[in-house]
C-alpha cells in the first residue's frame, strides 16, 4: 500500500481503554499479527476465500475415495463405517465449508466496494464471524481423532440415527463434534449476515438507492435474510439434539413420545432456504458477470432482483419436498409438490433474463464468462431435475437414489461452485492486481465441465435403475458397474481442473509475472471497478455520489450527467478502526468452550456419570472476557489522508 | 487461433450435444431389463410412476432445446468476431416487460401439463381404489375381486433385514415378500429402530419406514408384463404363468432363479422375481439391507401360505412318541436317539401302522428318520451354538433380534438379499459373515463377541456342514 | 507501542443511509432471527403437547405440576420491569444520568426476581410435590415424569416422558435470554458509576432496551401458550 501518502492523525483524545495483555496493534501492523487482528473486509474475505479453498481440497479428496470405493461392486477401498463417515463428512464439508464460506468471501470483499462504502457496518463483529468459521471448521475435522471418528449420520443427520441408544461405536462422539461445530459456523453465518444486512441498508454511498445497487448486493442482502431467518431452526434443532444425547431429554426419541419426524421438519426449514442460501450467490455472480462480457446491462434488472427475492421467500414454504416420502399424507404432499413447481417459475425468469442480456450485444468468452455459461447449462439441468422431483409419484422412484445425488450436484457444483470459480476469474484481477492466464483458464473451464459432466450425468441414470444412495457397496449384477467407473473417471478430472483452478487462485497473488490488471481490465460495469487494483485500504479516498446503475460503466460510456462524483476532499482525512485482538480472543473462548462441552462427560471410577465443566467454563469466561474488552476498547482508530487520485 | 480459443467456442455448443445424448441414452435404456429398474415397471403403481417421469423428461428435453438452442443461436448470434467488434457499444437496452410476462405464463402453463398428472398420482400412490368405484377401476383396468382379496403385508425394519409379517395368515418370514400376482398387496410399514426405506422400484416406489408412526404403500403386479419376455433376437414373447412364476412353496423358484440369475452380470429375468433396497441410510450395513419380492399364481400363493401356516402352527409340530397311542402311517413323532447325542430326540415318521408300546428303537421297521443325522445334528448346534436367540425357526418369533428362518430352504437368497442361498454362499456366510458384510449384526450384534461360539466357527468344518444341512433342509 | 499516540477515538457518528443509526439496524435484525428462535422452540413445544400426555403409564396433567400463582407474579414481576427500561431509556435521552442508573437498577432487580422465581420453579419442578404421606410425586424432570403416588410410603415412579424437555428447553432459554440482559443491564449499570456515561451512550442503552422489550414480548408469548393454555383447553 502506498504508505507515504498517510500521515498520521494527531491524537484528540484518549482511546477509551488500553490493556497490556492485548494492546492494539497499531497502523503498521504487518506479517501474521496483521492477518489475525485485520478487521479489514478485504482482507477478511480473502481469508474467508483461502480456507474455504482449503475445505475445498478437504471435501474433494473425501469425493474421491468416495468414487473409488464405487468403481466397481464389493470393493474395499473403504469399510463401511469409514465410506459413511467419508459421504457425511463430504457434504457436511461442502455445504457449510465450502460452498457458504466462499460466497461469504464475496460478500466480504465486494459488497462494501459495490456500494461504496469503506467497510461494513462491523468491522470487528466481521473478524469474529470468520474466527468462529475457523473454529467450526477445525471441530468438525477433530472429529476424526477421538471416539468413534468423524459423524456417520449423513450430512442431515436424521433422528433417530444420531440418538445414542443407536450408535454403532460404544461411544461415539462424532455427532456431538457435527453438532458443535454446526452451532460455531451458524454463528459465524449469523454474525456475518447481521453485518451485510446493516451495511446493505444503512452504509450505501450517497445516490447509491436500492435499486441501482448491483445484482451481486441484492443477493447479498436476500442471502443475508436467508441466513439471518433459516439458521436459527437448524440452531434449535441441534441445541434438542444436543440435549438429547448429553442430557438425555427425549425430543427426537421415539421410544420415549419424542418424533424423530420433527427433525426432518425442523432441519428442512432451514435445510431448503440453505439451497438458495447456497445458489443465489451464484446467480448474482454469474448477473454481474453475463452484463460485462456481452456489454450490455442487465436485461430485467427489477426482475431477476424480484425473481431472487420470490426465490428466498418461496424457499421457506416448500421444505417439505424433501420429506416426500416419509407418510406426511395426500394432502401435504400435494400442496409442497405445487409449491415446489411454482419455484421453477421465478428461477426460469433469470435463465431468461441472462439469455435477454446477451441479446444483441457484443459476446466475448472470456473464462469468467465460459464459466458464467457453464452455469447457466448446469444449472439448467439440476433446475429441470428439480422439477421432476417436484412431483411426488417421481420422487417415490427418485428419493434417496443417485437421480437426487446427481440433481443436486447439477445445482451445487455446476451451479454454485461454477457462479463461485466464475467469480474468481473475473474478480481476482481486483484482488490481486494481476490478470490469470486465459488458456490455463480456459483448461480448467474445459476439464471441470467434461470431468463435471462425466461424473454426475451417469448418476441420472444409476438412480434411475436402482442404487440408492449413501450404499457404500453394491452387489454383482444389478449393471451399475460400468456407469460407476465413468463417473470415477470424470471426478479425477473434475478433481484436476479444480486444483489447477486453485492453484492458480493463489498464484496470482504471488506471482509477478502475470500482466498487471489496472483498474477496469474487463471493461466492466459496477463501483468496484473505479478503484485501483488491488484495492487500497479505504476503498474510495473520497466518498463517491452515484448518479446510476453500472457507474463505473456510465463514468466511460455515460452521459455526463450520468457519472459518478466525489464528495470534497476532508481535511479530517479516512477515519480507519483499528485492528483487535478481541475478536480471535472471543471466537478461540467459544472454541475451549466447544471443546470443554464435548469432553465433559466422563465415568467415574464407580461407573458413574462425572460431568466436569471446567474447561466449558474457562472457555465461556475467556469469550466473555473478549466481549467486554472489545465493547470497552471501541472502534478507536487513525485516520489517513490519501492524495485524490490514489483510490 | 490457440486451441484454447476453439474450446471456448465450442464448449457452450458441447454442453448441448453431451446432454442431448445423454438425455436419449436416458429414455432408450428404458427398454433395458435391469434388476432393480425403476425404468422397467412391472406395476399398477410404478407404471404410473414411470409414465409421469417420462412425462417429465420430455417436457424436460423439450425446453432443453428450446432455451439451450436460444443460447446458442445468442451466442452465435452475438459474438464478437473481432477485437474491434469487442470494443464496440451495443445498444443498451434495460429489458421487455412483454416477453418477459409472456414467457412466465408460457412456464406456468408447462407447469400445469406437470401438475395434473402428479395430483393424479398422489392420490393413487397413497390410496388402494374402492372396489365398489366401478369408474375408477375401469380406468386402470382393475377387477373388483383383485382390490377387495388385497392381501396385506405388515413390514417392520430392523438393522439390517426385514420382517414381513402377514397379519391375515398369522405368519411370519423375512428378507423375501411373497405375494400374489394378480392382487392388491397392501403394506403397512413400520421400522423398530432407525428409519428405514422400503423401495420395490419395479412395482411401487418407496415409502420410509418411521419410528413411531406407521406409514402405508401399496402396489399391484401386472401379469402380463411378468409373463412377458424377450428372446435373444430382441423379439417380445409371452411365456406361461407358472413358467413365469415358478412356485415357492416347492422350491421351484429358488432352482430357476440359480440357473438363470448368477450374481454376476448373466442375468436372465425371472418374471416374478422383483428386487428391493433400503433406501435411507440406517447405519454402517446399510447398503446391504436389501430383499426381495417374489410374484406367485393365486393357487401357488395359497399354497405357501398353507405350508407356512403349517410349520408354524405351535399345534401340529411333532410331538413326543407316547406308548400308550397307536400311530398310523406318516405320523410323525419326536424321540430320543442316542447315537446323536445324550438326552437327545429327533424326528420320526411311521411308515406303517405302529401299534402301542412299538417304539422306534424297538421297533425300526415300522418308523423311519425324517431327517438325515447331520440335520438333527446341526438342529443341535443351532441351540447350542447361541443362533436360536436370535433366529425363530417354525414359530412367528416376532420380537426376535434376527430373521426367522422358518421354511429357509426354499429362500432365493442369504444376508438380506445380498447372496444367492446355496451351500457355498451358507458356508462361507457361517464361517465367518463379517467378511462378506461387513458390520453385520450376527457377528457384530450386542452379546456378540470372540467368545461367543458362532465366531468359533471359522474352522470347525463338520459344525458349518451340519449346520448348512440343518439350514438348507428347512423346507 | 509507538502507535499507541495514533488511537484516537473519532466519534462522529458517521451518517447512515436510513438516518437509523447502524446498531439499532444490527439489533432490529438480530431480534427477527430471535423471532424464529422461539418460533421454533414454541412449536416444538405445542407439537409435543397434546400427544405427550398418552406416553407411559403416567398420565401427565401439568396442572399437577405448576404453580400458576407464582408464574403470574413473576409474568407482572417481568411486565414491570418494561416500564423501568421504558424509563430508563427516555431518562438517558433527556442527560438525566441519576435517573437512568436508578431506572437501569429497577430493571436489573425485577429481572433478577423473575429469574428467582424461574429458579424456584425449576428446582421445585424438578424435587416433585410431597403429598400428605411425606411421598414424592408429580415429579418432572428434563427425561422423564412421575404421576401420583400409588402405594404409601413410596415415591412415584419416574417414566419418559418428552414434557420436561420441551418445557425446560423453552424456558430456560427464555431465562437465559433474561440472564444475559440483566448482565447486560448490570454492565450499563456499573459503568454509570464511572462517570463516563453521557447521553453519546443513549444509542447503546435504547438497544439494551429493545432487548430487553422484545425478551419481555416473548415471555408474553410463553406465558399463555405454556402455561395458561393448559386451563383453558
Amino acid at each position: 500500500m502506498a504508505t507515504e501518502s498517510i500521515k498520521y492523525a494527531a491524537p484528540d483524545t484518549e482511546t477509551k481503554l488500553e490493556t497490556k495483555v492485548f494492546p492494539r496493534p497499531g497502523q503498521h501492523t504487518s506479517g501474521i499479527v496483521d492477518w489475525l487482528t485485520t478487521i479489514d473486509h478485504k482482507k477478511i474475505g480473502m481469508m474467508y476465500g483461502l480456507t474455504a479453498l482449503f475445505f475445498l481440497l478437504i471435501g474433494g479428496v473425501e469425493a474421491l475415495l468416495i468414487r473409488s470405493q464405487l468403481w466397481s461392486h464389493n470393493m474395499d477401498v473403504l469399510t463401511n463405517r469409514q465410506y459413511n463417515q467419508m459421504f457425511t463428512m463430504h457434504g457436511t464439508t461442502m455445504v457449510f465449508l465450502v460452498i457458504m464460506p466462499l460466497s461469504a468471501a464475496f460478500f466480504n470483499y465486494l459488497m462494501p466496494l459495490q456500494i461504496g462504502a469503506r467497510d461494513v457496518a462491523f468491522p470487528r463483529m466481521n473478524a469474529l464471524s470468520l474466527w468462529c468459521f475457523v473454529a467450526g471448521g477445525l471441530i468438525l475435522n477433530l472429529s476424526w481423532f477421538f471416539t468413534g471418528g468423524s459423524p456417520a449420520i449423513g450430512w442431515f443427520g436424521y433422528a433417530p440415527l444420531t440418538d445414542t441408544r443407536f450408535a454403532e461405536v460404544i461411544g461415539d462422539m462424532g455427532p456431538d463434534f457435527w453438532i458443535f461445530s454446526l452451532q460455531m459456523l451458524g454463528l459465524a453465518s449469523l454474525l456475518a449476515s447481521f453485518n451485510f444486512i446493516t451495511t446493505i441498508i444503512n452504509m450505501r454511498a450517497p445516490g447509491m438507492t436500492m435499486m441501482r445497487m448491483p445484482v451481486f448486493t441484492w443477493m447479498t442482502l436476500i442471502v443475508s435474510f436467508l441466513i439471518i431467518l433459516a439458521f436459527p431452526a437448524i440452531t434449535i434443532a441441534l441445541v434438542e439434539l444436543m440435549f438429547d444425547r448429553t442430557y438425555d431429554t427425549n425430543f427426537y426419541d421415539f421410544l420415549e413420545g419424542g418424533k424423530p419426524h420433527l427433525w426432518q421438519h425442523l432441519f428442512w426449514i432451514f435445510g431448503h432456504p440453505e439451497v438458495y442460501i447456497l445458489i443465489l450467490p451464484a446467480m448474482g455472480i454469474v448477473s454481474e458477470v453475463i452484463p460485462v462480457f456481452s456489454r450490455k446491462p442487465l436485461f430485467g434488472y427489477g426482475l431477476i432482483i424480484f425473481s431472487g427475492a420470490i426465490i428466498g421467500f418461496m424457499g421457506f414454504a416448500v421444505w417439505s419436498h424433501h420429506m416426500f416420502t416419509t407418510g406426511m399424507g395426500v394432502v401435504a404432499t400435494s400442496a409442497f409438490s405445487i409449491l415446489t413447481m411454482l419455484i421453477a417459475i421465478p428461477t426460469g425468469i433469470k435463465i431468461f433474463n441472462w439469455i435477454g442480456t446477451m441479446w444483441g450485444g457484443r459476446i466475448r468468452f472470456d473464462t469468467p464468462m465460459l464459466f458464467a455459461l457453464g452455469f447457466i447449462t448446469m444449472f439448467m439441468i439440476g433446475g429441470f431435475t428439480g422439477i421432476m422431483h417436484s412431483s411426488v409419484p417421481i420422487d417415490a422412484q427418485h428419493q434417496d437414489s443417485y437421480f437426487v445425488v446427481a440433481h443436486f450436484h447439477y445445482v451445487l457444483i455446476g451451479g454454485a461452485l461454477f457462479g463461485l470459480f466464475c467469480g474468481f476469474y473475473f474478480w481476482i484481477p481486483k484482488m490481486s492486481g494481476r490478470m490469470l492466464n486465459e488458456s490455463l483458464g480456459k483448461l480448467v473451464f474445459t476439464l471441470m465441465f467434461i470431468g463435471f459432466n462425466l461424473t454426475f450425468f451417469p448418476m441420472h441414470y444409476l438412480g434411475m435403475i436402482g442404487q440408492p444412495r449413501r450404499t457404500h457397496s453394491y452387489n454383482e449384477g444389478h449393471g451399475f458397474e460400468t456407469w460407476n467407473q465413468i463417473a470415477t473417471i470424470g471426478s479425477a478430472i473434475l478433481g484436476v481442473g479444480i486444483a489447477i483452478g486453485i492453484f492458480q487462485f493463489i498464484n496470482a497473488f504471488f506471482n509477478k509475472k502475470l500482466k498487471p490488471a489496472g483498474k477496469n481490465p474487463w471493461d466492466a460495469r459496477t463501483l468496484e471497478w473505479t478503484l485501483s487494483s488491488p484495492v487500497r485500504e479505504y476503498n474510495f479516498a473520497r466518498n463517491p455520489i452515484i448518479k446510476s446503475r453500472d457507474q463505473a460503466w456510465e463514468n466511460n460510456y455515460g452521459a455526463k450527467e450520468n457519472h459518478s462524483e466525489k464528495e470534497p476532499l476532508d481535511d479530517h482525512g479516512v477515519h480507519m478502526p483499528d485492528r483487535s485482538w478481541y475478536p480471535l480472543l472471543t471466537a478461540f473462548g467459544l472454541f475451549v468452550l466447544v471443546i470443554g462441552m464435548l469432553f465433559h462427560a466422563s465415568i467415574g471410577p464407580a461407573g458413574e456419570l462425572v460431568r466436569d465443566y471446567t474447561v466449558a467454563i474457562c472457555g465461556g469466561t475467556i469469550a466473555i472476557f473478549g466481549i467486554i474488552m472489545w465493547s470497552l476498547e471501541g472502534p478507536a482508530g487513525y485516520h489517513l489522508f490519501p492524495k485524490e487520485n490514489e483510490e | 487461433m490457440t486451441i484454447t480459443h476453439h474450446i471456448s467456442k465450442i464448449s457452450p455448443k458441447l454442453v448441448l450435444i453431451v446432454n442431448t445424448i445423454f438425455l436419449a441414452l436416458l429414455s432408450s435404456c428404458s427398454r433395458v431389463d435391469h434388476k432393480q429398474s425403476a425404468l422397467d415397471p412391472k406395476g399398477l403403481v410404478s407404471q404410473n410412476q414411470y409414465d409421469i417421469f417420462m412425462l417429465s423428461v420430455w417436457i424436460t428435453i423439450f425446453l432443453f432445446c428450446a432455451v439451450g438452442g436460444c443460447l446458442l443461436y445468442v451466442l452465435w448470434k452475438y459474438r464478437a468476431k473481432s477485437k474491434e467488434e469487442a470494443m464496440e457499444v451495443p445498444e443498451q437496452m434495460h429489458g421487455n416487460s412483454k416477453v418477459e410476462t409472456t414467457l412466465i405464463l408460457v412456464s406456468a402453463v408447462i407447469l400445469v401439463i406437470l401438475a395434473v398428472p402428479t395430483l393424479q398420482g398422489v392420490v393413487l400412490m397413497n390410496r388402494v381404489p374402492d372396489p365398489n368405484d366401478t369408474a375408477t377401476l375401469e380406468k386402470l383396468k382393475l377387477d373388483k375381486s383383485q382390490i377387495e382379496d388385497a392381501i396385506t403385508v405388515n413390514v417392520t425394519g430392523k438393522r439390517f433385514f426385514w420382517v414381513f409379517e402377514y397379519p391375515q395368515y398369522g405368519i411370519v418370514t423375512a428378507n423375501e415378500l411373497v405375494f400374489p400376482a394378480s392382487k392388491a398387496v397392501r403394506v403397512n410399514l413400520r421400522t423398530e429402530d432407525v428409519i428405514h426405506s422400503f423401495w420395490l422400484p419395479k412395482l411401487a416406489g418407496k415409502m420410509d419406514l418411521m419410528p413411531g408412526q406407521e406409514n402405508f404403500l401399496w402396489f399391484i403386479a401386472d401379469e402380463d408384463k411378468i409373463r412377458k419376455g424377450i428372446d435373444p433376437d430382441g423379439n417380445p414373447y409371452n411365456v406361461d404363468a407358472k413358467v413365469a412364476m415358478p412356485s415357492v412353496f416347492n422350491g421351484e423358484m429358488r432352482e430357476t432363479i440359480f440357473t438363470k440369475q448368477a450374481f454376476t452380470d448373466e442375468f436372465e429375468a425371472v418374471g416374478g422375481l422383483f428386487y428391493g433396497q433400503c433406501a435411507e441410510y440406517c447405519g454402517n450395513s446399510h447398503a446391504y439391507m436389501s430383499f426381495r419380492a417374489l410374484a406367485q399364481t393365486d393357487e401357488d400363493f395359497d399354497k405357501w401360505v398353507l405350508k407356512f401356516r403349517n410349520a408354524q402352527n405351535p399345534n401340529l409340530q411333532p410331538s413326543a412318541y407316547m406308548s400308550e397311542s397307536k400311530y398310523s402311517k406318516g405320523d410323525i413323532v419326536t424321540f430320543s436317539d442316542s447315537t446323536i447325542g445324550e438326552n437327545v430326540t429327533r424326528e420320526y415318521r411311521a411308515v406303517k401302522v405302529a401299534n402301542k408300546g412299538q417304539t422306534p428303537s424297538t421297533q425300526p421297521k415300522s418308523w423311519e428318520k425324517v431327517h438325515s443325522d447331520d440335520y438333527e445334528k446341526g438342529k443341535i448346534l443351532f441351540g447350542t451354538q447361541g443362533c436360536a436367540q436370535c433366529h425363530a425357526i417354525n414359530k412367528t418369533g416376532l420380537g426376535a433380534k434376527g430373521p426367522n428362518l422358518t421354511l429357509f430352504g426354499l429362500r432365493t437368497s442369504l444376508a438380506a438379499g445380498w447372496m444367492r442361498n446355496d451351500e457355498e454362499s451358507l458356508d462361507k456366510w457361517l464361517r465367518n459373515s463379517n467378511e462378506v458384510k461387513f458390520g453385520n449384526l450376527m457377528w457384530n450384534g450386542e452379546g456378540v463377541d470372540d467368545r461367543h461360539p458362532l465366531r468359533q466357527l471359522e474352522d470347525d468344518d463338520e459344525k458349518v456342514s451340519q449346520l448348512v444341512t440343518y439350514l438348507l433342509g428347512l423346507k | 507501542m509507538s502507535d499507541a499516540s495514533a488511537h484516537a477515538l473519532d466519534h462522529h457518528e458517521p451518517v447512515t443511509s436510513t438516518g437509523i443509526p447502524n446498531k439499532k439496524v444490527l439489533m432490529w435484525a438480530f431480534l427477527g432471527s430471535d423471532c424464529m428462535f422461539f418460533g421454533t422452540l414454541i412449536s416444538t413445544h405445542l407439537i409435543y403437547r397434546k400427544i405427550s400426555a398418552t406416553v407411559g403409564g403416567n398420565t401427565l396433567d401439568v396442572r399437577d405440576i405448576f404453580d400458576i400463582e407464582l408464574t403470574s407474579f413473576s409474568t407482572f414481576i417481568l411486565l414491570a420491569s418494561s416500564l423501568f427500561m421504558a424509563l430508563a431509556v427516555s431518562a438517558i435521552h433527556k442527560g438525566n444520568l441519576k435517573s437512568t442508573r436508578w431506572m437501569l437498577f429497577g430493571t436489573i432487580i425485577f429481572g433478577s426476581i423473575f429469574l428467582a422465581c424461574q429458579v424456584y420453579e425449576f428446582t421445585h419442578f424438578a424435587h416433585g410435590k410431597e403429598n400428605v404421606n411425606g411421598d414424592l410425586e408429580h415429579q418432572l424432570t428434563l427425561s422423564s415424569y412421575a404421576g401420583k403416588t400409588l402405594e404409601e410410603g413410596k415415591d412415584a415412579v419416574l417414566e419418559p416422558h418428552v414434557f420436561g424437555s420441551t418445557f425446560y428447553v423453552l424456558t430456560g432459554t427464555h431465562g437465559t435470554h433474561v440472564a444475559i440482559g440483566v448482565f447486560w443491564l448490570i454492565g450499563w449499570f456499573v459503568y454509570s458509576f464511572t462517570g463516563k456515561m453521557s447521553t453519546a451512550d443513549a444509542m447503546d442503552i435504547e438497544c439494551c432496551g429493545l432487548y430487553w422489550h422484545f425478551v419481555d414480548i416473548v415471555w408474553i408469548i410463553i406465558f399463555p401458550v405454556v402455561y395458561l393454555m393448559e386451563y383453558a383447553f
